[in-house]
């Protein structure tokens, strides 16, 4: 190459051949080109001056795929110690530049090397400043090295006044040398001057290159660092993350779990006769489809919340999309990122909803709501998002309204419309409290893990298409230390690929460390201090034998992990006393039980007192467990529910002594007379044991007419006792259908243990209930009667003591309750008859007992005594008043009454 | 009616059967102008809450009677709502601070500053202040009882303090030394009977002179839980004769029975047991430090002479720690493999821990 060159070299033919050059030169021995940007200038420096330019257009070209070509970025390398440099250098003066073709012509060894180079500057056009800067700015050492070279080149730098070059065609030129030093530093610095080259001084020129040298050169420098590290393959930055990129766009493409993803679809397709306004087809009908609900009119599913409940990564929220899309829905998304509080569904999901399809887009709506389990308020206060959420689904039209496909009428605005349009919820935690409203509405799909082999299948396709290298093992360790999840796999495969080609074992290991303790529930952290680490785990994670026996590190982080220590305790609690240790003195349990109780004492300190900076010791007291109970294939841990049922039965009695409480606080002779009954333990500990003994005497079932005496005191007093009390026997049907009569409240639970009753107290049968059941009733009438005849007393006591029978000791006797009532009944008639006119009035509308209090008053107020007198005299003749009245109501709800009265009632 | 505990209740200070000496006490503190704090503490059915509203009887009259009973909420300072039953009269309040738990300092503070502030209306009252009757004294906080110390002395004008414990023991120092105390102790057998014959006096029937004995020795100086026990019996038997079967509360067999499984063997398989009927017995709201109380007691009743002092060492041990903790079922625990431990080590007689 150098050889041909040398002959062509000088080629002035410049300008022309220049134009030819870029593209037969492409191959590389195009070094005639290289020379002819060099030295065209030699020539004709107008000419000159169009391939210069091209030869920038050519950079700008190509400067995009600048470092795709490691050819030349190898050439680069080459050109920098060799010659030009040289030449530069010691061509202070115009020598320099010339001094390549001098030497050609010799054949000099540095000519050579110097049209190599040359060549590759041409060729690399978009490098044309780089080799140059290069030249100037990175060699300082340069003169120095050339500096012999230089001298050598000396020589022949005589011949430079006509050079003879030979074109393409073989036609020989002579060129005349009028060259000056800096030509290529001019060309290189400052490519529009190249016109007026020769007007602007040496000194100026070579400032003017230092200075676009600099800025080049922190460019370049930038790019030639990029360029080497990575050179192999496609050469663009990574702008989006892995996860993204191969995020599954259609349905087709989701990976794995088709059974969820065909079942979400076909929750999605339950919608389209409301949405879309398609029937079904006969077939899906005749499908028998559980949850078709042939009662709605909007035949709508009869679940109309989905939940997508799984572990993170697998891909839950890519399938709502994914799913949404394919069947034609727009998303709508809520996620942890908003507001999620009882007013967005208001204000947000209510609107959008309703209006059935988002702005500017004719597709229906679809709502995701993302990460549901951390919205706030589903637990207990009724106002909770997850609480508005489902009476969302509820909601009705207040009137019915024709319900035409996809759109309806506008009514006024108050009126709550019917949901209409399908919303997806996605959780990590199926179960989580914030749920518990949602769970019974819903339809649920558990995403699960996806079998191993298939993440890795993907992964590796993925790694082939990044160009990464990668063994099936490396990536089934991945798989198995990222427990499966497919996002966290591909991020550490990008974080690798970033740099490495390779993926390998210790690799992955490295990467990875942190995920290893990623253990999220209470029965699998309770597993991990009740069992050793299970051999595939040990392999998954990759560590040794050594380490492996350290568990304090391992068990206390994983406990913390779970950030819930007390429930471990109490699992812990659940499990230890089945671990059958040969252990004949109980020695590990006392430990055990010692370790649960310095627990206990510790975290109940820290809650009282607000220490919460000693959580993180918390997990410490359950780590003994697992060297006092460790065994190999022992029985896996499952979630104990008995501390969880006992506290449950727990509350239930307590409220039951709450009532209990009730009843007894306003028993008693006087309202609160016996309520030293139930404060401090007296309660639990002696009142109700023998109350329940006190209410169950041994009573023979017969009619209360025909008992005997003693027995009849016997059941009095039983009655007295529970009516203070308010004790109940309430009647109820059993399972069986069978009647029962029910202590209420039950407090016979507390003589109750192990489902049996305390062995002396009788069983106390169901003729008996019922006969006290009706004495109770009776006692009650009688009670409340009293109370009426009570507040009458007073006003009626000059009126009617003869009639009325002392209400004291005998008011729970049987037969006294009609009495009373009979009397009532006479002194109503009484009521009606006595009192004249406008008081009657109010007689109607308010109370009878309350007017019955009031003296007579006409009405202006003024209290009517002469008649009372009159009317007294007669009402002892007779009972019943010897004119007669009629009413009459009119219309309305005026309170107008309409008498006729006799005249001489005015008289 | 009401059961005989209520109906048969002295009302006035003349009327108490038994401490005539104390009566008296209190009849001329009631009668001179002042009235200091007062701490009445002694044992469950002693008549503590009977001296009480006697006293307050001979303090206000009849008016004392007049109850009323409402339901007042207070706000925690966590903004949780505590409903407290509050008995009062136009005399005096009476309160149950320990239904409010935790937060029985926010109930005494806001209730007694409430009272101090507020003067007496009724111009016919015999005294200036009203009286503020705070029971279970000794199952306030720490925080309720400093909040009450500076109460006491600084309102005295307006209010006077009854508290009501079973012991002083876990009441600071500086409210016992502002209160007078009285101690009402327990009845002896012959007092309890004399109000046992009276009772049955009262009802016109004839109660047998064993029956009485009988009833005051099992009831153990709790007048409240014999009359319980009396009518009871009467209820089941209504003659009263022959041999009387006092029936104790189920919670205390089932304790015994407990007991009798730790004796009987020692294996984890019979702690599982314990531990079901443990939750059975907490479940049934039986307060925990009572069952280990009632099962250690028995425990020790079974066992030989030497590890008595043992089983009741721990079990102190562990109702300590309990009463820190809240989560009671794992003292209960402990304490039973503790006891466990202890008696296979003493029946074997050498340290199974060798063997290890």
């Amino acid at each position: 190459m150098g050889d041909t060159f040398v002959t062509t070299g000088l080629l002035g033919p410049g300008p022309s051949a220049s134009l030819l050059g870029p593209s037969p030169t492409r191959d590389g021995l195009s070094s005639e080109f290289v020379s002819n940007g060099l030295l065209g200038g030699l020539g004709t420096v107008p000419a000159l001056g169009e391939p210069e330019e091209r030869a920038l257009a050519l950079q700008e070209v190509k400067g995009v795929d600048e470092q795709s070509e490691p050819k030349q970025a190898e050439q680069k390398n080459s050109f920098q110690p060799n010659g030009l440099l040289g030449s530069q250098d010691a061509g202070e003066s115009a020598l320099a530049g010339m001094a390549p073709m001098g030497s050609l012509n010799s054949g000099l060894l540095a000519g050579t090397d110097i049209f190599a180079s040359s060549g590759m500057l041409y060729e690399s056009q978009d490098d044309y400043f780089l080799p140059i800067s290069d030249i100037l700015g990175l060699n300082p050492q340069g003169p120095r090295n050339s500096a012999t070279s230089s001298s050598r080149l000396f020589i022949s730098t005589h011949m430079r006044t006509s050079l003879r070059a030979t074109t393409y065609d073989g036609k020989v030129i002579q060129i005349k040398r009028k060259q000056r030093a800096g030509t290529a530093r001019k060309i290189s610095s400052a490519p529009t001057q190249l016109s007026n080259l020769l007007d602007v001084p040496v000194h100026r020129l070579k400032d003017e290159l230092s200075a676009a040298t600099i800025s080049k050169m922190s460019l370049s420098k930038t790019a030639t660092t990029v360029s080497q590290a990575d050179k192999p393959s496609n050469l663009a930055p990574e702008d989006t993350l892995w996860v993204d990129r191969y995020r599954p766009r259609k349905f087709t493409e989701l990976l794995g779990n088709e059974r969820v993803a065909r079942e979400t679809m076909a929750w999605l397709k339950q919608w389209d006769w409301c949405v879309f306004g398609k029937k079904k087809s006969k077939k899906r009908l005749r499908e028998d489809d559980e949850n078709y609900n042939p009662d709605d009119e909007y035949h709508r599913p009869r679940e109309k919340l989905l939940l997508i409940s799984g572990p993170p990564g697998l891909g839950k929220t890519t399938l709502a999309h994914v799913v949404a899309k394919q069947a034609g829905y727009e998303v709508m998304e809520i996620n942890a990122s908003d507001a999620r509080s009882a007013q967005v569904i208001d204000e947000r999901i209510r609107p959008a909803l309703e209006s059935g399809s988002a702005v500017g887009s004719i597709k229906p709506m679809l709502l995701i709501i993302d990460e549901i389990d951390g919205a706030t308020g589903g637990s207990d206060n009724s106002s909770g998002f997850v609480n508005k959420l489902v009476s969302l689904t509820f909601d009705k039209p207040k009137n019915k309204r024709k319900f035409f496909t996809g759109h309806w009428k506008k009514s006024d605005q108050n009126d709550k419309r019917p949901l209409l349009r399908p919303i997806i919820c996605i959780c990590n935690d199926q179960n989580a409290n914030a749920l518990a409203k949602l769970r019974p509405h819903a339809r649920q799909i558990r995403y699960t893990r996806l079998a191993d082999g298939h993440i890795v299948k993907r992964l590796r396709e993925i790694c082939e298409l990044e160009g990464l290298q990668a063994d099936t093992r490396a990536l089934s360790t991945l798989v198995g230390v990222a427990k499966g999840d497919l996002r966290g796999c591909l991020n550490t495969l990008q974080f690798i690929k970033s740099r490495s080609d390779e993926v390998t074992e210790p690799l992955i290991r490295r990467a990875t460390v942190g995920m290893k303790e990623g253990d999220t529930t209470i029965s699998s952290v309770t597993n991990q201090i009740f069992a050793p680490l299970s051999r595939r785990r040990v392999k998954e994670l990759g560590i040794g034998e050594e380490e492996e026996a350290r568990y304090v590190n391992r068990l206390s982080h994983s406990i913390e992990g779970l950030n819930n220590p007390a429930s471990i305790a109490n699992s812990c609690f659940a499990h230890y006393i089945n671990c059958h240790r040969h252990d004949a003195n109980l020695n590990h349990y006392e430990k055990a039980g010692d370790w649960l109780t310095t627990f206990d004492t510790f975290s109940s300190v820290m809650y009282t007192d607000g220490d919460f900076a000693l959580h993180k010791y918390l997990s410490y007291f359950l780590v003994p467990f697992h060297p006092l109970f460790r065994e190999r294939g022992g029985k896996r841990v499952e979630r104990d529910s008995t501390d969880w049922e006992n506290l449950q039965l727990t509350r239930a009695n307590e409220e039951i002594y709450k009532s209990l409480s009730n009843g007894i606080r306003s028993a008693g002779r006087t309202a609160g007379a016996s309520r030293h009954l139930i404060t401090g333990q007296v309660l639990q500990l002696e009142f109700v044991p023998y109350i329940n003994r006190i209410i169950s005497p041994p009573l023979r079932p017969v009619n209360s007419q025909v008992i005997k005496a003693q027995e009849k005191s016997l059941l009095m007093r039983l009655v007295e006792i529970m009516v203070s009390f308010e004790l109940r026997f309430v009647q109820e049907k059993a399972e069986d259908g069978q009647l029962v009569y029910r202590l209420d409240p039950p407090i016979d639970v507390f003589i109750t243990y192990d489902g049996k009753r305390a062995a002396d107290i009788a069983v106390s049968r169901y003729a008996v209930r019922h006969l006290v059941a009706t004495e109770i009733d009776a006692a009650l009438i009688a009670k409340h009667a009293d109370a009426v005849e009570k507040g009458k007393e007073d006003a009626r006591a000059n009126f009617f003591k003869t009639s009325r029978k002392s209400d004291t000791e005998n008011a729970d006797e049987s037969h006294e309750p009609t009495e009373i009532t009979e009397v009532n009944e006479g002194l109503r008639r009484l009521d009606k008859s006595s009192e004249p006119g406008p008081q009657n009035k109010r007689a109607r509308t308010s109370e009878k007992v309350d007017i019955a209090d009031k003296p007579p008053v006409d009405f202006f107020g003024r209290p009517i005594t002469v008649k009372n007198d009159l009317r007294r005299s007669s009402t002892s003749k007779k009972a019943v008043a010897d004119f007669h009245v009629a009413y009459k109501y009119l219309e309305g709800n005026s309170a107008a009454v309409r008498r006729s009265v006799k005249v001489s009632s005015f008289l | 009616m009401s059961l005989w505990v209520d109906r048969f209740r002295p009302k006035t200070l003349d009327d108490l059967h038994y401490h005539q000496g104390l009566s008296i006490r209190l009849k001329s503190l009631a009668a001179s102008a002042d009235f200091p704090h007062m701490l009445f503490y002694g044992p469950s059915g002693a008549g503590k809450k009977t001296r009480i509203s006697c006293t307050l009887r001979e303090l206000f009259g009849s008016g004392v009677e007049k109850l009323k009973i409402d339901q007042r909420v207070f706000i925690s300072p966590s903004k949780r709502k505590l409903e407290i039953n509050i008995v009062q009269s136009n005399f005096h309040i009476e309160i149950t601070p320990s239904e409010a738990g935790n937060y029985d300092r926010v109930v005494i503070q806001d209730l007694l500053k409430e009272i101090a502030q507020t003067q007496q209306v009724d111009l016919n009252a015999k005294h200036r202040f009203k009286v503020v009757v705070i029971n279970e004294a000794d199952s306030l906080s720490r925080d309720a009882q400093a909040a009450l110390r500076r109460t006491m002395e600084k309102y005295t004008s307006n209010m006077r303090i009854i508290l009501c414990a079973n012991s002083t023991s876990r009441l600071i120092a500086p409210i016992k030394s502002r209160c007078l105390l009285m101690r009402v102790a327990a009845p002896n057998l012959e007092e309890m009977q004399i109000v046992l014959e009276h009772v049955a006096k009262k009802l016109k029937f004839d109660l047998p002179e064993e029956a009485s004995q009988q009833i005051a020795e099992d009831s153990g100086g709790n007048m409240r839980k014999a009359l319980l026990v009396f009518e009871t019996l009467k209820m089941q038997s209504p003659d009263l004769s022959g041999p009387l079967t006092i029936a104790k509360p189920d919670w205390e067999m089932y304790c015994h029975k407990v007991a009798d499984l730790i004796v009987q063997e020692q294996s984890p398989a019979r702690v599982m047991e314990v531990r079901a009927k443990f939750y059975e017995l907490i479940s049934h709201c039986i307060p925990a430090t009572i069952i280990l109380k009632t099962v250690a007691e028995r425990v020790v009743e079974r066992v030989d002479e030497a590890l008595k002092a043992d089983v009741m060492h721990w079990a102190t041990i562990y109702e300590g720690r309990m009463r820190l903790g809240s989560k009671k079922i794992f003292h209960l625990e402990a304490w039973t493999v503790k006891v466990m431990s202890l008696y296979k080590n003493f029946m074997y007689n050498f340290d199974m821990a060798d063997f290890e």
